[in-house]
């Protein structure tokens, strides 16, 4: 007999072979205007964020950079011009929704960044070879938070370092206001903008669900991170996390 | 959102001097923080010789102390002044640190070419030098001129020659002093000696 054990998907909890099926479902419903409701949702403070990530990321030419979870592509974008044509930037994501949006838009920007759907928690690339990892907003809805940040550094080069932009916890006295904004206001936005009000419930009670800025930095120390630290961005609705590998 | 700001700003500058880079690259991530008393910022240098605003959580591997008295003798670049700022930890990050913050400079004019096109932002920049130069000018003229009043016509300060000349006057009582210390203790060890019955 097997046991089979749970995981939290928003607020629910099911089984942690359902979650990753139940989270591809979210994404393939709002892949196509996944960046219009990230503008509307954040008012475009989005683009400053990962134009933050990218700015501290160290990243050099001739370097290589994977992007996990990068979606629609924006990030690779971003560090593929930092790269320039001697660097190399791929382009992963677990779902094929999305994924297609994000090659589509590196073609149509003249763009060589290779676009590979694969799982973060099980990483097609050899030890040591990347110079920058990123998951910008993507570690959330990973099940096994803990084996996906062991791959990561699994793959990364010694003096390498991991880069984790994603929904944190909000400063104290703002605490009241947001969660009106999440669990009010964002569902709505998404039944209008989106009509998938379902989906962004569950965006909102992901964030709820995510570790918060200490647990996280923990969290890339246990996973054989070094130097870590993190910069609240937005009052800590959004924290960049950076961590080495030594 | 400071911080943000911040970074891009440092991020610009630094990139407008681009000899920075191979300066800062070999202390790539490591941290400095900035201690001017009222305020602390701290400084991560990034793997790309660039710098950034260091996070939350960060542990800088150097301190430097910059008292707010020190700043206007840095500002009018009195060499004497850097002796006086306050190094701890990582001797050789704050020097090469200092020596970039002291050094990077602002090409305004670059950036006002991209507004403006260059032939305004050349003129823009000349005149801006040129005033600078010329509100210089007046305030060391009007400086020496005070300065000459209240040397020579209503004795407010001491000229520097005869300042110099105290200065070596101090120095010859001290070793006077210092000599005469000496022989009284060579005599009180003689007395002493002259007085035991041991002896």
């Amino acid at each position: 007999m097997t046991t089979e054990h749970n995981t939290h998907f928003g607020f629910k909890t099911v089984a942690e072979s359902e979650k990753a099926k139940k989270v591809a479902d979210v994404f393939h419903s709002v892949a196509s205007k996944y960046d219009l409701m990230n503008d509307v949702m954040s008012a475009g403070m989005h683009r400053g964020w990962k134009r933050f990530a990218v700015s501290v990321s160290g990243v050099n030419r001739g370097d290589k950079v994977l992007d996990i979870a990068g979606g629609s592509g924006d990030l690779s974008k971003l560090f593929a011009q930092k790269v320039g044509a001697e660097g190399q930037v791929i382009l992963t994501d677990i779902n094929a929704s999305m994924l297609g949006v994000g090659r589509d838009r590196m073609l149509d920007a003249g763009l060589n960044v290779p676009a590979l759907q694969c799982d973060a928690e099980k990483l097609p690339f050899p030890d040591n070879y990347f110079d920058c990892v990123i998951v910008a907003f993507g570690l959330r809805n990973m099940t096994h938070k803990d084996r996906a940040l062991a791959e990561m550094q699994r793959v990364l080069k010694v003096g390498g370092r991991l880069l984790v932009l994603e929904f944190s916890k909000v400063w104290q006295p703002l605490s009241k206001a947001y969660d009106m904004y999440s669990f009010k206001l964002l569902p709505l936005m998404g039944k209008l903008l989106a009509k998938d009000a379902e989906s962004y419930q569950y965006l909102a009670e992901s964030i709820r669900m995510h570790p918060d800025q200490e647990t996280l930095k923990q969290m890339m120390i246990d996973a054989g991170l070094s130097k870590v630290d993190y910069y609240n961005l937005s009052a800590g609705v959004v924290a960049l996390h950076k961590g080495y590998k030594t | 959102m400071l911080k943000q700001l911040s970074t891009h700003i440092i991020q610009h500058l630094l990139a407008q001097n681009e000899w920075t880079a191979p300066m800062l690259q070999p202390f790539a991530s490591q941290s400095a923080q900035l201690n001017f008393v009222l305020f602390k910022t701290s400084l991560v240098i990034l793997e790309n010789g660039s710098l950034a605003i260091a996070g939350e959580t960060n542990v800088p591997d150097a301190t430097i102390t910059i008292p707010p008295s020190l700043l206007l003798r840095l500002m009018a670049k009195d060499e004497s002044a850097k002796l006086q700022i306050k190094v701890e930890g990582d001797t050789h990050l704050a020097t090469a640190l200092a020596k970039v913050l002291s050094h990077v400079r602002w090409d305004y004019e670059d950036d006002l070419s991209k507004l403006t096109g260059d032939v305004p932002a050349y003129k823009i920049g000349e005149f801006t030098r040129q005033t600078v130069s010329s509100v210089k000018d007046t305030a060391t003229n009007l400086a020496e001129m005070l300065s000459e009043y209240w040397q020579e016509e209503k004795p407010l300060l001491a000229k520097k020659r005869h300042i110099e000349q105290f200065n070596t006057e101090v120095d010859t009582l001290r070793a006077d002093v210092e000599r005469l210390e000496k022989r009284l203790n060579k005599l009180a060890t003689k007395i002493n000696t002259s007085t035991d019955p041991n002896s």
